[in-house]
């Protein structure tokens, strides 16, 4: 039974799930640690992942339709930092507004455009990376099957979200940027009385979670299923915020914990056929992702302190 | 400056608000220009039907689709005025409902058994509006509702018989000799348990030995969830995957697509509503809700409506059974096609019952 539970396929779904989430919650935790909560990441993978999957569409080409879903990703959080670093609204409300604006901007821009509700005609996807096939027999075919499938099997947006997030984590701990970033959420009035324009740094951190996001929905249209559905995001906008949280504001925390999610979830998925094994309710399969995040949050990580003005909007005295 | 900004940016946002909600209203305009049109040429009182959506929504591609087809048809050929509104979440089926109701529609068309709870709550406040709930069972049924239900297992059943017989065939180059067989359900709740278990006796009927690998969605639009589930089965040696789980199902098909297996479809059939799917898809099993809806429209304008009772519709009834092979019409060999009309003779003769559970 084991064996049919721990194989390649199941780290490989875990790490396909994660990129997701991932990719947002790094997006989460560059906006949170310069001081503005963003509660829109739904609404910004939406809008991605739907002008993503308009513009292959028209064109055809997965590439141009991951650039345009970025592009989409950052006009629409531009909306967002408009009203919570110039305008100094509540960001929870804005973020609310732009995730019920994305539902229902892309409902009606697919009946305006497409004719009709719910899915998308399908549209080519990027393909994995790397095609290798099986190797030989024996402890070395084995050995190969797991590396192939686990690491090799990939498509390129899951690639990159790894290299984005040991990337934004080194930047934000070794560059002047990273620490103004930190700054910004912690005291801003010391990187305002330093010289440097809060305002500018806040819009900054805000439209690359906007990226981000953005590249989070062309990951789950352009990468993942090849269609965009209405509401296809399915709250992971939220798991991402709290990946971000769980991962105490860091890149690569974000990243692990939502690969703990990502395992979870496929884990899950392998376990459910042994419903009749484990003698357990259906219900218990479904819920373990969720069990684990309340788990880990509760007993693993221990209390997770934010940056101290993050959702606080910086007035200038 | 800063009240002014504050006072544009409100501006901004209740615009947000009103684009939010633009698809619900889309669909209220031509209904409103509708009106106007037959009060000015008629006098007769036409019968105003309106459908309220499960949470999957227009353009799943199957359930709630089929049952709007079936108001389209009412539409053109018996001249009803119809409307829907979408329910984006389990919240909004009672002020749905309600709006419905309050603005003189009658039969209201409640798809999934989602509503139940609900179309029993308000069909007491409403008395003179007919409510028609697909899916749902009713004990004792509310003198204004129709309960609308599908034997479902007897159409899986069938598709069972195909999916069974097919693993053990070579008719397809991506069928294996593993003799695994695979099934995706949407949430797990006993009506999709009733697709698996038919599904189940169907396979096992035909091919003792098989194996069938459920897995549940828990979800009825997630997209993603489908195909990760797909590719599981895959892993595990399925080679012909079932799915009854909603606008799901449609990820399935591309992991079918992408790794190599055959796929059968659910409610509609699938290789007219799913694009590009018919290199995996091997058949569907549909339940002929669009012909149920549309007969029971007739039947109000006819005012022989039969309120107060549950319909239940079998593959005796017409109400379920197997789509067209397509694609893959000359290559099933006829001993499969003979074995699920054998199937589909023995269950409307009663020879075979088909189990409603695991």
């Amino acid at each position: 039974m084991l064996s049919d539970i721990i194989t390649p396929d199941l780290f490989a779904a875990a790490l396909r799930m994660a990129t997701p989430l991932a990719l947002a919650a790094i997006g989460g935790t560059i906006c949170e640690r310069s001081g503005v909560v963003n509660i829109a990441l739904e609404g910004i993978m939406l809008i991605g992942a739907f002008f993503g999957t308009a513009t292959v569409l028209a064109t055809g080409s997965p590439w141009l339709g991951v650039l345009v879903a970025v592009l989409a990703g950052v006009a629409i959080s531009a909306v967002h930092a408009v009203a919570s670093v110039n305008l100094r609204t509540d960001q929870v409300v804005s973020g609310t507004a732009i995730n019920l604006l994305a539902l229902g901007l892309t409902g009606f821009l697919m009946e305006l455009w497409y004719g009709h509700p719910g899915t998308t005609q399908p549209i080519p996807t990027l393909q994995p990376v790397f095609g290798f096939g099986a190797m030989g027999d024996g402890f070395l075919g084995e050995v190969w099957r797991w590396i192939n499938g686990v690491f090799l099997s990939h498509t390129p947006l899951v690639y990159a979200a790894i290299f984005i997030a040991i990337g934004t984590h080194w930047a934000m701990y070794h560059t002047k940027w990273g620490l103004r970033l930190r700054a910004l959420g912690e005291h801003p009035r010391a990187v305002d009385t330093a010289g440097v324009s809060v305002a500018r740094g806040r819009w900054v951190a805000v439209l690359m979670s906007g990226a981000l996001g953005g590249l989070a929905g062309a990951n789950l249209s352009i990468e993942q299923v090849g269609v965009f559905q209405e509401g296809f995001t399915n709250g992971r906008g939220f798991i991402a915020l709290a990946a971000n949280i769980f991962g105490r504001w860091t890149p690569i925390g974000s990243y692990l914990a939502s690969l703990l999610f990502g395992f979870a979830d496929a884990l899950q998925i392998k376990l459910q056929p042994f419903r009749d094994v484990i003698d357990l309710p259906p219900e218990f399969f479904l819920m373990v992702p969720y069990v684990v995040t309340v788990v880990v949050l509760a007993g693993v990580i221990g209390r997770a302190v934010g940056p101290a003005q993050v959702g606080v909007p910086y007035e200038k005295g | 400056m800063n009240k002014k900004l504050s006072k544009i940016l409100m501006v901004l946002l209740a615009l947000t608000l009103v684009v939010a909600f633009v698809p619900a209203c889309a669909e209220e305009e031509p209904v409103e220009e509708e009106e106007t049109t037959t009060e000015e040429t008629t006098e007769e009182v036409t019968v105003k039907a309106a459908m309220i959506t499960d949470t999957a929504g227009l353009g799943d591609k199957s359930f709630n689709d089929l049952t709007w087809k079936g108001f389209e048809q009412a539409e053109s050929e018996l001249g009803v005025e119809v409307k829907v509104l979408e329910s984006a979440t389990i919240n909004d089926y009672e002020p749905n409902l309600q709006e419905l109701a309050l603005a003189g529609y009658s039969p209201l068309v409640a798809t999934g058994f989602l509503l139940t709870d609900t179309v029993s709550k308000i069909c007491v406040e409403y008395p003179d509006t007919m409510f028609i709930n697909i899916d749902g069972f009713f004990d004792p049924v509310p003198e204004n509702v129709v309960g609308v239900g599908f034997k479902e297992n007897e159409g899986s059943y069938l598709a069972g018989v195909v999916a069974g017989l097919a693993t053990k065939d070579t008719f397809d180059s991506r069928l294996n000799d593993k003799n695994v067989i695979g099934f995706v359900g949407g949430m797990d709740v006993p009506l999709i348990r009733k697709f698996q278990a038919g599904f189940e006796a169907g396979a096992k009927s035909v091919n003792p030995d098989v194996q069938v690998v459920a897995l549940y969605t828990g979800s009825w639009d997630d997209v993603a969830k489908g195909k990760e589930l797909g590719l599981s089965l895959i892993d595990q040696g399925a080679d012909v995957i079932y799915a009854a789980a909603g606008g799901c199902g449609e990820g399935t098909v591309r992991a079918c697509q992408e790794k190599g297996a055959l796929f059968i479809g659910v409610d509609a059939d699938q290789y007219n509503t799913i694009a590009n799917s018919g290199d995996v898809m091997l058949t569907s099993m549909m339940k002929n809700i669009d012909v149920v809806v549309f007969d029971l429209i007739q039947a109000m304008v006819d005012g022989d409506f039969p309120a107060g009772t549950m319909q239940v519709f079998g593959l005796k009834e017409g109400g379920v059974g197997l789509a067209p092979f397509h694609d893959f019409e000359s290559k099933v060999p006829q001993s499969i096609k003979d074995a699920v009309d054998k199937a589909s003779d023995d269950i409307i003769s009663g020879a075979v019952t088909v189990p409603e559970a695991l």
